[in-house]
Formats: structure tokens, sequence, C-alpha cells
């Protein structure tokens, strides 16, 4: 056991101290970063060293979505695909986004309500289990990149100049998907039934973006609905980046940046002021 | 260097509740749309004041939903005070449920540095402690498989000596620990004496009055939030089954 040190600055609780929303917050969680860094680890371990698939296993999903609607909808989509647009790139990469948008945010919504016997009597920052978990998301579309370039290897395309640009992607739908699965934490600690109706809403969500189906075969009423749909804006952008097979006009990267930005501050900043009261009642 | 540990001036806690519990979103929509959400002022704290210094054990007494439990989540920063102020120095070491920051996949060595570093302690300090946490805890041969295989006593032992391994100022107890076989017992007694020996202040949440007896410096007896007496442990408890037997 070591003896009894002199208390240092950071050993000092103020109840007192003033607390800037985001700002507070994103301190906390960079100075617990070495608890963090072991978190992302345990996700990706739990997943991948467990399992007999190993990385399979977190593919197996995109890969069989990917498989299934190219058998229904290749005969449909593949001549209103804009030439010189794959249609089995152009799925698997709206498959992946998807997946992504999906498992980090009901993840770290998880996340933080499955970690509340720890998080009632431990001084830990919530938020980093949200960014655990949307960080391994990361991590785990990363990988699924790999796919995504034999496809179009296969076609005989590179994914091009544009490809370092991806990692912009990656960070927004990171940003968007902390802010949204902290918002998600809320719900799922005060009502019981949330989750079957983000069930629900996923699978709206999937075919009000565009996944297996190229904008330009709606009609123009419903394209300005489903551009309303940030998901589409991310989706675009993927597919430009990567391999070139799609466009993203300049109010794509506009629509990507700005809701990453603007959803993880209200994330950040409703979660704080909701957490106190949820923790004083779990 | 302050010798004050805690210094809780005045603090309160109060929350909005529904009068009957609402947790499903649906009951919620109609509620409101019938505008039957009743909310009411709780106040789990109120107007709590007490120091505590170095070395000493306060324990906490006091019917189910007291506030108890309330005050040990405040002094240990999970929540905060609605009104007052608290000052908490020095490293804390919340007891919790045995176990609860355990991952089951993991093996026993990566838990330890899991729970080792949700706890507060740096994961390069951790990693030099597996090896003597693991050897207190007689589960040397364990530590690579995961926690899944392990019975409840293994896990239990794991839990207390990775939570007990750094001897912190101040220690919080809810409910004395009872786990494991009897050798484990002592042995866990003996450990959480030896930490208040070191100097470390304790907070002890119990409804077992003769541990309070045993343990405490001082008592205070919480009834609604409010504190009702407080001081020499003979008298609160004192005070205190009046109350209950009245």
């Amino acid at each position: 056991m070591d003896s009894l040190k002199p208390f240092d600055e950071l050993d000092v609780y103020d109840s007192a101290a003033r607390e800037v929303p985001i700002i507070s917050q994103l301190k906390g969680v960079y100075a617990r970063r070495s608890l963090l860094r072991l978190l992302v680890a345990r996700d990706l371990t739990v997943r991948y060293k467990r399992s007999v698939l190993g990385i399979w296993w977190t593919l197996l999903n995109p890969l069989l979505t990917t498989t299934v609607f190219f058998f229904v909808f290749n005969t449909v989509f593949k001549a209103k695909m804009a030439t010189g647009t794959l249609f089995l790139p152009y799925l698997l990469s709206g498959t992946l986004c998807m997946t992504f948008f999906s498992q980090a945010m009901t993840m770290a919504a998880d996340a933080i309500s499955q970690s509340a016997s720890v998080l009632t009597k431990v001084y830990v920052r919530p938020e980093i289990f949200a960014f655990s978990t949307t960080i391994a998301g990361a991590v785990n579309f990363l990988f699924g990149m790999a796919p995504l370039t034999a496809v179009l290897l296969f076609y005989g395309k590179l994914p091009g100049y544009k490809a370092p640009l991806v990692l912009i992607f990656v960070l927004c739908m990171t940003l968007f998907t902390t802010g949204l699965g902290l918002l998600l934490a809320i719900a799922y600690v005060n009502f019981d039934d949330s989750r079957s109706i983000i069930g629900i809403f996923l699978m709206l969500l999937q075919y009000m973006t565009p996944v297996f189906y190229p904008i330009t075969a709606l009609g123009p009423h419903t394209q300005r609905v489903i551009k309303l749909n940030p998901l589409t804006s991310y989706m675009q952008v993927l597919r430009s980046v990567w391999g070139n097979n799609g466009t993203a006009t300049t109010g794509d990267w506009i629509y990507m940046i700005l809701s990453a930005v603007v959803i993880f501050i209200i994330g950040m900043f409703y979660f704080q002021k909701k957490w106190p009261g949820l923790v004083a009642k779990l | 260097m302050s010798e004050i540990i805690i210094e809780a001036d005045d603090i309160s806690l109060a929350y909005r509740r529904t009068r009957h519990r609402v947790n499903s979103l649906k009951q919620t929509a109609i509620n409101s749309i019938k505008r039957k959400m009743q909310h009411e002022e709780f106040f789990a704290l109120n107007n709590v004041s007490l120091q505590l210094n170095k070395g000493e054990t306060l324990a906490v007494i006091g019917r189910n939903g007291a506030g108890k439990s309330t005050f040990l989540k405040v002094v240990a920063r999970v929540l905060p005070p609605t009104s007052g102020r608290i000052i908490v120095r020095g490293h804390v070491a919340p007891m919790i449920e045995l176990g609860a920051g355990f991952n089951m996949e993991l093996t026993g060595a990566e838990n330890i540095l899991l729970y080792g570093a949700l706890l507060g302690r740096s994961v390069s300090e951790m990693r030099s402690r597996i090896e003597p946490i693991a050897e207190w805890a007689r589960l040397t041969e364990h530590l690579d498989i995961p926690v899944r295989a392990y019975s409840s006593g293994m896990v239990a032992r794991l839990a207390f000596a990775t939570a007990t391994d750094k001897s912190p100022d101040l220690l919080l107890i809810d409910e004395v620990l009872s786990v494991g076989d009897e050798e484990f017992r002592d042995k866990s007694a003996a450990r959480t004496q030896d930490l208040m020996d070191s100097g470390a202040a304790v907070v002890l949440v119990t409804h077992d009055l003769e541990t309070v007896r045993r343990m405490a410096d001082r008592v205070i007896y919480l009834d609604q939030g409010r504190v009702r007496a407080a001081g020499d442990p003979e008298q609160v408890i004192q005070a205190y089954h009046d109350d209950l037997h009245r």
C-alpha cells in the first residue's frame, strides 16, 4: 500500500467551483484519457478476440445486409444509377455508413445506461462511456473500409486522391453519434420503452436515407425530404471521397460538418443539465 | 496541509419528481396531453452541515429513504448539491457493490486495470499493481481467464482487493461487506481496519448499529433528508431508537 501523499490540486473537489458546459466536460474527459483508451480497447477486444469469427463478426451485419439488398434491388436500381456509379460499392458504402451511425449511437446510450451501478457510486464523467463506444465504432468502421476497397478494386477502381478526406467524415460521424447517444441515454434511463421505439425509428431511417437507391430515382418532393436527413449528406460525402462513386456538393459538406458540431454541442449541454436529476433517481 | 477532509456547508439536494413514477414514453405522452403530469419538489437532503477530519470515522444512520445513500453520492462527487457547498480533499475510494465495474468477458488482470482506472488511478500505476492485488486475493493462477468463469466469492475478492489497494484519504462504505468465506471476511475486515489506522477518514452507511458502535467516532442520524441528531454514537443511536419505537 502507498503512503498518504499531500493532496494535489486534482484531488480537491469543491462543489462551488464554476463549471462551464462543454469546456469542463471535454477537460474532464481529457483528464481521464487513459481510462478512455482502456475502455475503447475493452470494447474492441471483447468484440474481436473473444469470438470465433473475430473481426468478421462486426462486419457480418453490413455484409449480409449488402448481400440481401444487392440481390433484391440490383435489377431495379442498377439502371437508374448515374453514369459511372457502380451499384455494389454504392450499396456497401451506404450500409457501412448506416451501421456506423446506428451502432455507435445506440451503443453509446447502452454504455451509459448499463454502467449505472458504477456511475452512481464513483466519480467518472459518464460522457467518457459515450466517447469510448463511438470511438470504437469509428475503428470498426475503418475495418469495414477493407471490404469496400476490395469491391472497388474488383471493379478496377481505386479509392482515389480524395481518400484521406474520409477522416473528416469519421470525425463528424463520431461527434454526431456521441451527441445523439448522450440524448438517447437520457431517454433510456427515463423510459423503459424507448429502446423499442428507437428500433422502429432506425428502421424507418434506413429507408429515408439513400442506402440502396439513387436520390435521382425519386420524385422532386421526396428528394427534398430525403435531403433534409443529415445522414444523406454523410453518405454522399463518404461515396465521393472513397472511390469517387457518387457526388457530394459543397452543401453536403457544410450540412455534414454543421450537423455534427451542433448535435454534439446540444447533446453534451443537455446531458450535463439532465444527468444529476437522473443519478438522484437511480 | 489541511486536516479537514469533508467540509459540508448547508447542503441541500432537491429534485423534481412526478407523483406517480412514470417510466414509459407512451404514458408520459398520454399524461402530458391530458395535463396530468404532477411534479413535486423532493428534498433528498435538507440543510446538512458537517466536518470530517483526517482519521475520523463517521457513521450515517436512519430509516430507508432518509437520504443516507444520497449523502454518499454527494460526497463521492457523483451528485452536485442544489444549494450549499461541499469541499472534499484527497483521494476518495468508494467501496461500491463488489464487481459492479467488472466486465465478465475480460480476464481478471484486464479487470484489475479497468476497475483501478475507473476508481481514478493511472493505468501505468495499475499495471504494476496487478500481481500484488492478485496475490492478496489468492487469484494469481486465475488471472488470465475471463471473470465469467469466476465464482461469486472470487469476483468479490478481486473487487475488494482492487478497491482497497491504495490507501485513500477518504473511504466510503455503503453497508459493510459480508462476502466470501470466513477467512476472507477476517482478512478484509483487517484490511479495512488497516486503512482506517493509516489515517483515512471513513464515511460508513449502515443499518447495523453494532458495527456503528464498534467503528464510529461520530454518528449523524438523518430523517427525511435532515440531520435529526449528530455527535456521540451512544446518544445518537439512543435518539434513533426512541424514534423507531415511538
